[in-house]
């Protein structure tokens, strides 16, 4: 049986390849262009060996301050992620293994928010931030991403799952809810907060629409913002464009690829995020 | 303090536990919502906030009479065309690519990162790059066209094209996830009603049209409704891409609440627009929790096994 379906694999292998290729030819190709003189990109048809430009990288990197560009965005992720991974587990916590008044109340609210477009929020939160002075802060940047729904819901579902006898152990030697939360249940969560933490800090990463509303100066903004206005200044030099995609998106494609495994469990927390 | 049974703790401190998250709930997310509503009453005073003026239900007489510029009809239409694009052709494709990925040998699962990968790649950053792919002149889309032996297209600045430019990006960006979600639900597929059907002579095709799809149906709803979702407030690919144009000819209903509201400066029709959107959104999630009765435990048993899908990898 498995003979006979030798020849069915291989060509299910070759058509899965293809189709894997297809998915990555836009990503080697603007590797190609990154590497590329311009003379041999304007060109039609196109060559596909690039004649290993490098300058354009360099050229890229000077013309704009990627640096504070980066250093903005580590910041404001890891702040997020601090954040975030704090509240969860309090929330998560408390949800999942305490008892008060309303509990099931607060948690239907807490599920209901996700309900809420992060696009239709930018404009009530707009005219809240100009009020308020908030605008061209790091705080609003970071404080309206520093709870997250999927967070919470994650880290409940997984402190269930830990057994009762743990947490009665502790009582008796006289822990409290504090250090339990954190001296007890968070260690034991590390996979669950990894996940939550590199969903938070990749959706701090590509975060987009919001920085570009809620600031103005380059010294605070973050990534892609950065590269948007890059694209602006430089649009039509696609050699130097290509490589600054090139160097903005690689750390967090990086990063992905040595944590994947944690990643594939949690796709939910990206999705419908406008940020 | 005290202990309620199964190691439930009593104590107050749970309120301090939930007060961080519930208050950068209240408010970023729960109060800027009911402002929407509030502010979707005013024609708002963007300079001033003091100066505006509350005009009862004006604005979405604008909305739904197809006043505005664009009107909103033809706004709701080009988003029909996104989102459905997006459903259709995402689910149907999802679901062949998962199906030819789903034995897990070690090339199938460095194709399953190579589809993935596209999924976790920055909005601008990839827009960017399929902007250059599409440049009427030297891009890479206009390669194939000339290979087929017609004219160059000018994909992004063609009212006819620019929005099937944004659909093939979008896929790009999103086929991934569905596969993804979709490897997810076929691990929970009974490998013995298929090879009963086998035994009993059923081929290839009537073995998934008549056993594997029919389980796949909690699968593919959720994927439906989390796709309609987020196609409907996709932004970053159409503000980069074609800025809503050439004319309003990409100007999707995500699109329209930022020009309207940070390009226009039409602040209280923006919110009118926003509060349609959030109806929609709110909605279709309410449907995607009935159908799946009761909604997250469900999330979870679809996605958040991890053993499984190991185990899926590895057979």
């Amino acid at each position: 049986m498995a003979r006979r379906n030798r020849p069915g694999r291989i060509v299910l292998g070759i058509v899965a390849l293809i189709v894997g290729l297809a998915f990555l030819a836009p990503l080697l190709w603007v590797l190609v262009t990154s590497l590329s003189s311009r003379g041999e990109v304007y060109r039609f048809p196109p060559s596909f060996w690039p004649d290993w430009h490098w300058s354009n990288y360099s050229q890229a990197w000077a013309a704009a301050p990627w640096i504070r560009y980066f250093l903005n965005t580590v910041f404001i992720g890891a702040c997020t992620v601090a954040l975030v991974l704090g509240t969860s587990v309090l929330a998560g916590f408390a949800f999942a293994r305490m008892r008060f008044a309303g509990r099931n109340v607060l948690f239907v609210i807490v599920l209901a928010v996700m309900m809420v477009p992060q696009t239709v929020l930018i404009i009530p939160n707009y005219v809240i931030a100009s009020r308020l002075h908030l605008l061209d802060t790091y705080l609003i940047q970071i404080l309206p991403f520093g709870a997250s729904v999927f967070g919470i819901f994650l880290l409940r579902q997984f402190f269930l799952s830990i057994p009762t006898e743990i947490f009665d152990a502790a009582q008796l030697d006289g822990a409290g809810p504090v250090r339990m939360a954190f001296q007890i249940a968070g260690p034991l969560a590390r996979p669950s907060l990894i996940l939550v933490g590199l969903n938070t800090f990749m959706g701090a990463w590509n975060s987009f629409v919001w920085p570009y509303i809620m600031t103005t100066k380059d010294s605070i903004r973050p990534i892609e913002v950065g590269l948007n206005s890059f694209y602006g200044v430089n649009g039509t030099d696609w050699t130097t464009l290509s490589a600054a995609v090139v160097f903005t998106t690689i750390p967090i494609v990086v990063l992905f690829l040595f944590l994947q495994k944690y990643f594939v469990t949690g796709l939910y927390s990206t999705q419908g995020a406008v940020r | 303090m005290r202990a309620t049974r199964r190691g439930t703790l009593r104590s107050p401190v749970a309120y301090l536990f939930v007060l961080p998250a519930l208050l950068i709930f209240l408010l970023f997310s729960i109060g800027p919502t009911v402002y929407t509503f509030a502010l979707s009453f005013f024609k708002w005073n963007k300079l001033n906030p003091a100066l505006s003026t509350y005009i009862g239900l004006q604005n979405y007489e604008t909305v739904f009479t197809g006043q505005g510029d664009p009107s909103f009809w033809s706004t709701v239409g080009i988003s029909l065309y996104f989102v459905v694009g997006m459903v259709v052709v995402g689910t149907a494709a999802g679901l062949v690519i998962a199906l030819l990925l789903q034995r897990g040998s070690r090339l199938l699962s460095a194709v399953r990162t190579m589809v993935f990968l596209p999924h976790v790649t920055p909005l601008v950053a990839t827009s960017l790059v399929w902007v250059w792919i599409f440049n009427p002149q030297f891009g890479l889309a206009n390669l194939v066209v000339h290979a087929t032996g017609h004219a160059n297209i000018d994909w992004l600045g063609d009212s006819d094209w620019a929005m099937p430019a944004v659909l093939v990006y979008s896929l790009w960006h999103e086929l991934g996830f569905v596969s993804i979600v979709f490897l997810g639900g076929l691990t929970t597929v009974s490998g013995e009603l298929s090879e009963a059907a086998k035994l009993d002579g059923a081929n290839a095709w009537q073995e998934f049209w008549y056993v594997t799809f029919p389980q796949l149906r909690p699968v593919l709803a959720l994927v439906l409704l989390v796709e309609s979702v987020t196609s409907l407030q996709a932004f970053t690919q159409f503000f980069v891409m074609t800025g809503g144009g050439p004319g309003y000819a990409t100007a999707t209903l995500g699109f329209q609440l930022y020009q309207q509201a940070f390009v226009f400066s039409n602040t209280g029709y923006a919110a009118a627009l926003a509060v349609v959107l959030f109806l929609v959104t709110a909605a279709l999630s309410i449907l995607q929790l009935r159908l799946q009765g009761g909604g997250f435990p469900s999330f979870r048993s679809l996605l958040l096994r991890p053993r499984q899908l190991r185990k899926a990898r590895t057979t």
